[in-house]
């Protein structure tokens, strides 16, 4: 039985073997082999988008993005294609079938799609068709383009920045300064007569949310990587400052009674969000929150602002965490050409990216859409907007292990705030080790 | 492996030889299948632990793979949780359903609408299954808590808690037995009614009948349960990630990916980290040593199974 | 959730003396019984239970902490309707999941009688053979077997999932031999004897003798592809023309999150016709044991 089954099995192994070697290579046309001419001069193509989004009303926005495009090329068949996931892009992309044009909500995986040479590098097309990248703030221009390849372009981003319910601030104003931020936490904060939390002026917990210990770094600068991508984080004194703060806070509240508020609290995208039922008098959220309070909590009466900084630093006051969706053309697309015709007027149309934003409530990305007078503003609007274009904006710089070097972090983060972590120096130091040893088994 | 050995040894000599190409020949689609669904994968696995493998580009880099295993501590947390499953999880859930289906054979009264009613949880779509089950076991808002409260007991806090967050999905598991208990329903409905006459004549009790009778002669399909059982928990893993998910009321938003195996790692199988290792940070070459010692973990429980059971399995050769 | 206690409920106590009191304990015993057979119902019930009040609540109540619809949202369900094109999804569920479960029979039933039955070399070795193919973590099978697929330009359809079921489906062969090594030899010697072939003695003594176990493979493996969702998602999650219903189910979402009382509505629907299914299914196979009469 052994024997005989050896020969048969290794005879598979050889055969699909060859058959995996071959998937994907006939040669697909790559991008910027011939130069594009006018717009009328390219051939009619039907080409395939995927996007992540869902919901109706987002995919009908993505509609009436494109119709401009199919107003402007009308030989070129755009069909969508909704709710893809990175996973599936890249299993497509590995099978030899991608799409011409795909889409991801996550900046997390560019460094990846750049170095595989699953995304096409768009440079020769951008330099071949004089696109100026330099309509892209400088932070999203560095979100969408690892070492020195640009193989995606921003769609549309999001940025953070501080919510507060004016009815529970009392009057105050919006902290600028971590101290302040302290202060007010501990002066809004009601509690019963058992000393359990019923209204927290600020959850410092990296667990609440959009708490996460990415978003709450831009609050010191904190820097994760060094320039040859190993962790930065043990490194550098912000981190221990950030962590300082935080840890003083929670230990006001008691980390049991923080907990414990936090599993009573409604789900973040309900309509039960602490924030919208003010259970929470400050919260660090992104510029989607206003569309939300405006469908699920229209009576809130709030306010946002940049988040505060180290009392030290204000040169970062005004800047905030930025991240996006980003799209691009997967290798092996049929049609690159028509395909980066679509990306370039998704992404560069003030029209289209002003029509995008309107409906989806994101910020447009090019700095003529963001001055645009079609798009649809007001004051907590604007504090987004505001903060996309300030130059002390951050975003997670591109790492081929970004989700991975987060969670490292996020979970270290999670042990110190229980203050089962007495030793913060050696514990980061710890952070770092995991980092950069998964960074040497990824070649990076 | 001697899980087959005929209880009363019948003659194997007796019999005539030659049925081995008829076997080759019945199960020759099943051979087929074996080489291209398994022995080819397996392959493949094998190839790619000694390279780094970012699903696109091939590179050999030796046993750097195994080497990164030593000291990847969250591969550690995730073994024992695995194990802590296989040892607790798979146990409560096969006695569980046998107890369950013993039930099910001396209902008189609705006994359709009571095995439909224990069958239907595995119906239940895992993702909505395990989301209603995180939200009944919610400590503050849940009814089981408030039900424990109504009798004086604090309940835990379920899938907030690492002690009780890998409890609580074996309850999930027993929830979902249902198909564990169809089976076993099956085998006892099976079990020869002369054979408990006879014992009862000779005055054993409900236990000795049940112990002497019913388990020897279902075994097989004890054993089916406990293997199966094995190879499911060392592969548990949607019902780990949406309990944690959802408990942990983190959704994946930029800058905020979820850490699996909220809380602290409790719920953090093998499986999960190995998807999270081989499709988000593409290191297929190291998902695929962690895959290997899934498969050597698997293969070394099973065998020992096999063993235990070979003691009273009748194959039905000596009969 | 102490049913564990069941079979000891039964207790072992010596027979009392009286047909009275034998007849009372006897009714005592009913009645524990069923006690303890509807309290474990209602605990097995709860999560559907859930499942139902969500899919009546309003998509922002859905999933807060009431438990109870502030208001009874029956549109829920037409609105599912409307969304979704649920019978085209029903159509590729039916065509996965029927073709999976009769090519699965067909392939699966021989070589669970040839490792139950036949004598040859290596026969532990092919047993323990088709054990190890569900032990491959399907994460990693998933990418070699995906480009073989692929090769053939079959992803994007649902033929990756049914036609591999030609050549027996690991579950279903190990539950099937366990199930067949229990049929005592007397039965399929005696029609030997009598001049029947091999593919004679399994159609007509052991198949009918094995009526609830295939019955059993069958229903398991009709409701395991009725429910994968991986699978599908694999392989047509970009063609929504071929989607099935249990991935369908995961479409009532928007960017940041899940409308749960509309997923939940889905759920039920999706549920129902497999729900009535088992309901007579399960009244056949019973009736199938008892039909054979068995090995007595």
């Amino acid at each position: 039985m052994r024997r005989r089954l050896a020969p048969l099995a290794a005879a598979g192994i050889a055969v699909l073997a060859l058959a995996a070697c071959t998937a994907g290579t006939e040669d697909a046309p790559r991008l910027g082999a011939k130069p594009s001419g006018a717009a009328s001069a390219l051939p009619a193509a039907t080409i395939e988008l995927w996007h992540g989004f869902s919901a109706d009303h987002e995919v009908k926005a993505f509609e009436d993005a494109v119709a401009g495009f199919r107003k402007k090329f009308p030989q070129i068949t755009v069909k969508l294609v909704k709710a893809v996931e990175d996973d599936k892009i890249i299993q497509a992309v590995r099978a030899g079938q991608p799409p011409d044009v795909a889409s991801s909500f996550s900046t997390d995986n560019v460094a990846q799609f750049c170095k595989t040479g699953m995304f096409q590098d768009l440079n020769p097309v951008i330099a071949q068709d004089g696109v100026d990248i330099g309509v892209l703030p400088q932070v999203v221009q560095n979100y969408t383009q690892f070492e020195g390849k640009r193989c995606v372009m921003p769609l549309l981003a999001d940025a953070y920045g501080l919510y507060y319910n004016k009815k529970l601030m009392k009057g105050h104003e919006p902290p600028k300064t971590l101290s302040e931020l302290t202060r007010l936490a501990k002066e809004l904060t009601v509690r019963d007569s058992e000393g359990n939390i019923e209204v927290a002026g600020f959850m410092p917990s990296t667990q609440y949310y959009e708490h996460s210990i990415s978003h709450l770094g831009t609050m010191v600068g904190g820097k994760w990587y060094n320039p040859d991508g190993t962790s930065a984080i043990g490194s550098d004194p912000a981190w221990k400052q950030l962590l300082t703060w935080q840890k003083e806070l929670i230990d006001w509240y008691g980390h049991d009674k923080l907990e414990k508020f936090r599993k009573g609290l409604g789900q973040e995208w309900s309509a039960d969000n602490p924030f919208h039922v003010g259970k929470v008098a400050m919260a660090i959220d992104g510029e989607w929150r206003n569309a939300m309070i405006a469908l699920d909590a229209k009576d809130l009466d709030y306010g946002t602002a940049p988040v505060p900084v180290a009392d030290d630093k204000p040169q970062l006051y005004g800047g905030g965490f930025i991240s996006g969706t980003i799209i691009g053309i997967p290798r092996g697309a049929k049609n690159p050409q028509a395909a980066w015709e679509l990306v370039k007027y998704l992404t560069t149309d003030t029209d289209g990216l002003v029509t995008l934003s309107n409906a989806l409530r994101n910020v447009p990305t090019t700095k003529a859409s963001l001055a645009s007078p079609a798009l649809k503003k007001d004051a907590n609007f604007q504090t987004a907007l505001d903060v996309f274009a300030h130059p002390a904006s951050f975003s997670l710089p591109a790492h081929i292990n970004s989700v991975y070097n987060q969670e490292a972090f996020a979970e270290f983060v999670v042990k110190w705030e229980s203050g089962a972590v007495t030793d913060l120096d050696a514990g980061l130091a710890e952070v770092d080790k995991t980092i950069n040893d998964k960074l040497k088994l990824a070649g990076g | 492996m001697a899980i087959t050995v005929p209880p009363g040894g019948a003659p194997r000599a007796a019999r005539p030889r030659g049925e081995g190409r008829k076997a080759l020949l019945w199960a020759s689609p099943w051979l087929i299948g074996f080489g291209l669904f398994f022995a080819y994968p397996l392959a493949a696995t094998v190839y790619f632990s000694f390279h780094r493998y970012d699903l696109f580009s091939l590179e050999f880099i030796g046993l750097d793979n195994y080497r990164h295993l030593l000291g990847d501590d969250r591969a550690h947390t995730a073994m024992r949780n695995t194990l802590w499953l296989v040892a607790f999880m798979v146990p409560a859930q096969t006695v569980f359903a046998l107890g369950v289906a013993q039930l099910l054979t001396r209902l008189k009264a609705g006994a359709g609408f009571f095995r439909t009613v224990f069958y239907l949880p595995s119906l239940v779509p895992m993702v909505a299954g395990t989301v209603a089950f995180v939200f009944i076991l919610n400590p503050a808002t849940g009814p089981v808590n408030q039900a424990l409260a109504l009798l004086g007991v604090t309940g835990p806090d379920w899938f907030g808690d690492p002690a009780w967050a890998k409890p609580g999905l074996t309850l999930l598991a027993m929830w979902g037995a249902g198909n564990t208990v169809v089976i076993f329903l099956a085998a006892l409905l099976d079990v020869p009614r002369h054979l408990y006459e006879a014992a009862a004549i000779d005055g054993a009790g409900a236990w000795r009948q049940f112990r002497d009778i019913t388990l020897p002669t279902i075994s097989p399909v004890i054993m089916f349960s406990a293997v199966t059982g094995v190879i499911y928990a060392l592969q548990y893993f949607t019902q780990a990630m949406v309990a944690a998910r959802v408990a942990s009321g983190v959704t994946d938003s930029p800058g905020s990916s979820f850490v699996p195996g909220y809380p602290e790692g409790a719920t953090l199988t093998l499986p999960q980290w190995l998807f999270h290792q081989g499709f988000r940070d593409f290191t297929m070459g190291y998902a695929c040593v962690l895959a290997l010692v899934m498969f050597a973990a698997s293969t070394l429980l099973t065998l020992v199974l096999l063993r235990r059971f070979s003691a009273f399995t009748a194959d039905g050769e000596g009969s | 959730m102490s049913v564990t206690a069941a079979p000891a409920a039964r207790g072992a106590r010596p027979a009392a003396p009286g047909v009275a009191s034998a007849r009372a304990r006897a009714a005592l015993y009913w009645i524990a019984r069923h006690a303890i057979a509807v309290a474990l119902a209602i605990m097995f019930l709860g999560p559907l239970a859930f499942v139902a009040l969500t899919a009546l609540m309003t998509d922002r109540q859905a999933l807060t902490a009431d438990l109870w619809p502030d208001s009874w949202n029956w549109g829920n369900f037409a609105e599912v309707f409307e969304r979704a094109p649920l019978l085209r999804w029903l159509g590729n569920t039916m065509l996965y999941a029927g073709l999976s479960t009769a090519f699965m029979l067909l392939s699966s039933i021989p070589v669970a009688y040839a490792l139950a039955r036949f004598r040859f070399r290596g026969r532990n070795l092919a047993f323990f053979g088709v054990i190890a193919m569900m032990m491959l973590p399907p994460q990693v099978v998933a990418v070699p077997i995906y480009l073989v697929w692929a090769r053939f330009e079959l992803t994007g359809t649902l033929w990756p999932l049914i036609l591999p079921m030609l050549l027996g489906d690991a579950f279903s062969i190990f539950l099937l031999r366990q199930f067949l090594v229990t049929i005592p030899r007397e039965y399929t010697d005696a029609a030997k004897v009598d001049g029947c072939s091999d593919l004679r003695v399994l159609l007509k003594v052991v198949l009918p003798m094995a009526r609830p176990a295939i019955a059993a493979v069958a229903l398991f493996g009709f409701f395991y592809c009725w429910n994968d969702y991986y699978g599908p998602l694999l392989y047509t999650s970009t063609a929504p023309e071929q989607w099935t219903l249990s991935l369908g189910l995961a479409s009532f979402r928007s960017l940041h999150s899940v409308q749960w009382n509309l997923t939940m509505a889905a759920t039920l629907l999706v549920m129902a016709p497999v729900i009535i299914v088992f309901f007579f299914a399960q009244r056949v196979f019973i009736e199938g044991v008892t039909l054979t009469g068995v090995k007595g």
